[in-house]
């Protein structure tokens, strides 16, 4: 299997355009170099046989936490933070 | 060709408030945007807190899809950019999901579930200008977002589209019946489609609204990659939008192989753990389900099957409505209230484009009418006639039934008889003659004269006794 | 205002607030000067509160001065979280630390810098401005949470600091700044309104001169909030309690990792002498191994990573935050104004944490993190059932200048966490105390204890500021 502690600029592109992140070119090369660094020093990893563990979410357990069905009106503006707004709703980009 | 067709539906359930945060879930008056509070809008510093009735509500789904349900589940995030997400990513259920595996019988066919899980709804969009090509910006109403979903997805077991149709409706009666999802309510029930041929690439057609277009959709898309197919083409794996107006699918992207959603535990939200008490405790609180319910009618009130399931999964409403007037209201022959309620209210109810709910029609009035019927105060002829007043109306139907003697002149019946046959000569020769459709047709003319009411075999004795008095 | 004000302790002027000695209304103008004298010398404000309102309640922070790390939302207050891409955002709630503290009668003076969304350890990564130490203006106050330590260490009245660690954002400026800094058990306090680095890492915690001062504002902020599922403890608890407790037979773990050659030897031999000093006053210690300790950065930051990059989806220039024009079609604007409002570091830990979680690759990263986790959390519980607490140096280095800091590249950067991601990552409640001075520069010493254990950390940390080690 091909090394997967690597990182290459097809990737990074790949990746900033999943995340919609504009990087330059030199951002793009720049971050091959750092992001390669950082994997490398995290490749340590592998050496941990963790067989059998299972994953922890949380640091301590978090279980069944929840709240009853019931209705309560928020008294605020959704628009506080916004002018983009037209009639009553929030104006965005368009799809296409 | 072979066709392979799976469905994704995702049902909107009916709690009081979302499945993160305490907004009402009914929107049906409110203004856009008013039931929204920073959870569900994605405000930085929010946190989500799971609605329990959701996760029973998912239970019982689940049981009656005879599905294993998990006694652990998480929930996850499943990230992806598009404006009508408030966090852009939906909280959903991927790794380990409510529930796996299960079935429905639909006739003959036996649908395999392969999975249910809930997740929260985006916002709603609207595209100003056009559609959803080309508009130049859109509008969000973020009412919707976070309400609590249950998706279902089937396994590719459909070779029809009207297969899928019908699993579609008895899905939504089994959830009606359950009483988790309310019909009534927009866009209650979303489908998602999955289609491909003789083993091709599977086409996405989303986000379907109503049974009917789910069968057109399918029906145009079979057509369409079949039409490929004989042109030596392969059909692209890709997402089509279903435009209900032309019955067609448009093309909206490409499908990037499995579209890297990458999911991760939420660690905002707990794990929920339901022990194999709480399971059972809300599996024996669940109503009855469609299919036993038609074999309860038809048992207790002596009802063919047919006559139960038309009923039962016409609208939930009207199996409700017969059994109230023969359960509350005590009527004494259900099978003639069920001929009457399937063969002539639920055509006046559809000719007003209303349901059984949203109608005038009360059980006390319909036994009323029944009752009419049944003492012979009126004919059933005239009963078929007076039937589509009473639903546009909703009056008692012996208020209604006076009115209508009042109104109309007394009638002078041998007076008619006597002018009909004397400008049907023709008729009265042919009767003559044996032919007994003759007979017909004049006791018809007396009968439109005198609006139905007059009894049809009055009519005919008196024309007999006429004829043969003026030989 | 008299200066004997300003060496007021917490608890004398709370005191004394309650029993009517003190004209608020002149003690908050005098605080508000002092504070926007103090952000003029050493810029650890965000955002100064010009007005703040009276005390709520004569509770039990009745008059108190607080500062709020810049991630607590504050209602109608501006919150940035130390980025671009917040530089207007005025939140319409309070987080629950807040609105706790305001409602027992504290007020609050500012919001202090951060690293951006907590991305860093040395506050430099801050979009508005950067704290300098007091120790020393050319060096940094630590981070993320360095505003939180400048002012803890530079208020001439007195005033505690609500802050916030992830890996270690509280630690770290206690240390530098030579201030206490108590990071609780993850879950202690509520979340509620804490704009997100890391949901399974974030802890609310409190910063000050004082071991009281600490334990008192952490038992006003903790305990259950029904707005947070990861919440828990039940009622809230009087830390203050345990201040009395004292060290008698109370074991100390060292762990040998701790002391490593990534540690600065002279804070090596400095924290070794305080332990030994504990040692003289009825505690015993005996050294550890925790080999796991190695592998706590790859695994913090995996995780940590994966989860920014979900939280950090939010900001897209719709509902709040940064907004731009709507031209282009929403992957060009969302893009546009993400790449205008993140910094450096906030771009590439999404870069990373998106990629750690990507189909085909989170198996091996982001799984595998969550299960070394486990490992490192099973190695803690063991050592703390035969040990009371944990002691190391808080920090392997002194407090470095920003000259130096500019040569660091991303990976040496995080490496400078190594003493505190594993306990982060456990979700262990953790004190940072004062251990002394070094050339003139603070050196902090870390006690660790099990989860739930603040009790075992006040014992000795209140203990410990008996032996003035400052």
């Amino acid at each position: 299997m091909e090394d997967y502690w690597k990182i290459n600029e097809e990737l990074v592109r790949h990746i900033s355009k999943a995340a919609k992140l504009n990087l330059s070119d030199d951002e793009v090369a720049r971050y091959v170099r750092e992001v390669g660094d950082i994997l490398d020093a995290f490749r340590q990893i592998d050496k941990v046989d963790v067989g059998g563990e299972e994953p922890a979410f949380h640091p301590l357990p978090v279980e069944n936490r929840w709240r009853e069905d019931e209705e309560k009106k928020t008294e605020w503006d959704p628009f506080s933070n916004s002018e983009s707004r037209e009639d009553g709703y929030f104006k965005g980009p368009k799809i296409i | 060709m072979e066709v392979m067709i799976g469905l994704e539906v995702h049902c909107q359930l009916a709690t009081r408030s979302k499945l993160f945060c305490s907004d009402s879930t009914d929107s049906r008056e409110s203004a856009p945007n008013e039931n929204t509070c920073p959870i569900c809008l994605g405000f930085p510093g929010s946190k989500p807190v799971v609605n329990r009735k959701a996760i029973d509500y998912g239970i019982m789904v689940a049981t009656a899809l005879n599905s294993n349900i998990a006694r652990r589940m998480y929930f996850s995030r499943k990230s992806y950019f598009y404006p009508d997400m408030a966090k852009n990513f939906q909280v959903t259920q991927y790794e380990i999901p409510l529930a796996l595996g299960g079935y429905v019988e639909v006739g003959d066919l036996k649908v395999r579930i392969r999975r249910v899980h809930m997740e929260e709804d985006p916002a709603k969009l609207s595209y100003v200008g056009g559609d959803i090509t080309n508009s130049k910006y859109v509008l969000i109403d973020y009412n919707r977002a976070g309400a609590p979903l249950l998706e279902i997805v089937t396994e590719p077991d459909f070779k029809t589209p009207q297969q899928a149709r019908a699993f579609l409706e008895k899905l939504s009666s089994m959830l009606e019946h359950i009483g988790i999802y309310d019909p009534s309510r927009e866009a209650s029930l979303r489908v998602d489609s999955n289609v491909s041929i003789e083993g091709g690439n599977r086409v996405e057609v989303k986000n379907i609204t109503g049974f009917a277009n789910v069968e057109k959709a399918l029906g145009y898309e079979i057509v369409r990659q079949r039409g490929l197919l004989r042109m030596n083409m392969k059909a692209v794996m890709e997402t089509r939008h279903f435009d209900a107006a032309t019955r067609t699918t448009k093309s909206l992207r490409k499908k990037e192989a499995e579209a890297d959603y990458g999911y991760i535990f939420d660690p905002d939200l707990p794990s929920i753990t339901l022990s194999e008490a709480s399971i059972k405790k809300v599996a024996d609180a669940m109503p009855e389900l469609p299919d036993q319910r038609v074999a309860r009618i038809s048992g207790s009130y002596g009802l063919d099957e047919y006559q139960a399931k038309v009923l039962v999964y016409t609208d939930k409403n009207l199996a409700d409505f017969f059994e109230e007037c023969c359960t509350r209201y005590a009527y004494k022959d259900p099978p003639h209230a069920a001929n009457w309620i399937i063969n002539y209210l639920l055509k006046s109810l559809n000719w007003n484009m209303t349901a059984i709910k949203g109608s005038k029609v009360r059980a006390g009035t319909f036994i009323e009418f029944l009752g009419l019927i049944d003492s012979g105060t009126i004919t059933e002829r005239y009963a078929k006639e007076l039937i589509k007043e009473y639903v546009d109306t909703g009056i008692s139907p012996t208020e209604l039934a006076e009115r209508n003697i009042r109104s109309t002149p007394k009638i002078n019946l041998e007076e008619i008889v006597s002018a009909i046959i004397s400008s049907n000569r023709q008729a009265v020769e042919e009767f003559k003659g044996g032919n007994a459709r003759a007979l017909q047709f004049m006791i018809g003319q007396v009968l439109a004269k005198t609006n139905k009411q007059a009894d049809p075999n009055a009519i005919k004795e008196l024309i007999l006794k006429m004829i043969s008095e003026a030989k | 205002m008299n200066k004997g004000a300003s060496m007021t302790s917490v608890k004398e002027h709370i005191e004394k607030a309650r029993s009517g000695e003190v004209d608020l209304k002149a003690f908050m103008e005098e605080v508000m000067e002092r504070t926007r004298a103090i952000q003029e010398k050493y810029t650890p404000f965000i955002t100064i509160n010009d007005n703040p309102a009276p005390p709520a309640s004569k509770g039990m922070l009745y008059g108190l001065p607080i500062s709020v790390k810049d991630c607590l939302c504050t209602k109608g207050l501006r919150t940035t979280a130390g980025s671009k891409i917040l530089n207007n955002y005025i939140p319409p709630f309070d987080a629950t630390a807040v609105s706790r503290s305001l409602s027992e009668g504290a007020f609050l003076i500012g919001k202090t810098a951060m690293d951006e969304f907590g991305f860093g350890t040395f506050s430099t990564n801050c979009a508005y401005s950067i704290p300098k130490n007091p120790a020393d203006p050319e060096r940094s106050c630590g981070g993320s949470s360095g505003g939180a330590g400048c002012v803890s260490a530079a208020a001439d009245f007195p005033h505690v600091a609500i802050a916030e660690s992830t890996g270690g954002s509280i630690t770290a400026p206690a240390a530098f700044t030579g201030t206490v800094g108590i990071t609780p058990t993850y879950g202690r306090v509520s979340r509620w309104g804490l704009i997100d680095y890391a949901n399974s890492l974030d802890k609310i915690g409190v910063m000050g001169k004082e071991v009281y001062d600490v334990a008192l504002v952490l038992s006003a902020i903790s305990g259950e909030d029904p707005l947070d599922s990861t919440s828990h403890g039940g009622g809230r608890e009087d830390f203050t309690k345990s201040l009395e407790g004292g060290i008698a037979g109370m074991k100390i773990g060292v762990p040998k990792e701790y002391f490593g050659e990534g540690v600065d030897e002279r804070i090596s031999a400095l924290v070794w002498k305080r332990i030994k000093e504990l040692e003289g006053e009825g505690a015993a210690y005996e050294e550890i191994s925790l080999p796991l300790t190695e592998y706590s950065i790859p695994s913090y930051y995996l995780i940590a990573m994966s989860e920014a990059s979900t939280n950090l989806s939010k900001y897209c220039g719709l509902r709040y935050g940064l907004h731009g024009e709507l031209s282009g079609n929403f992957e060009e604007y969302f893009s546009k104004v993400r790449s205008e409002g993140f910094g450096d570091e906030a771009k590439r830990r999404v870069v990373l944490g998106t990629y750690a979680r990507m189909a085909g690759f989170r198996e091996a990263y982001y799984l595998k993190a969550l299960k070394v986790r486990s490992k490192i959390i099973n190695e803690f519980r063991g050592a703390f059932k035969r040990f009371d607490v944990i002691a190391t140096p808080s920090m392997p280095v002194l407090p470095p200048k920003f000259s130096e800091i500019g040569g660091l590249t991303p990976i040496q950067g995080y490496m400078m966490d190594i003493l505190t991601v594993a306990p982060n990552l456990a979700g262990m409640p953790m004190i940072s105390l004062p251990a002394g001075r070094i050339g003139g520069l603070p050196a902090g010493i870390h006690f660790i204890a099990d989860q739930m254990g603040e009790d075992s950390l006040f014992r000795v940390a209140a203990f410990s500021e008996g032996l003035e080690w400052k």
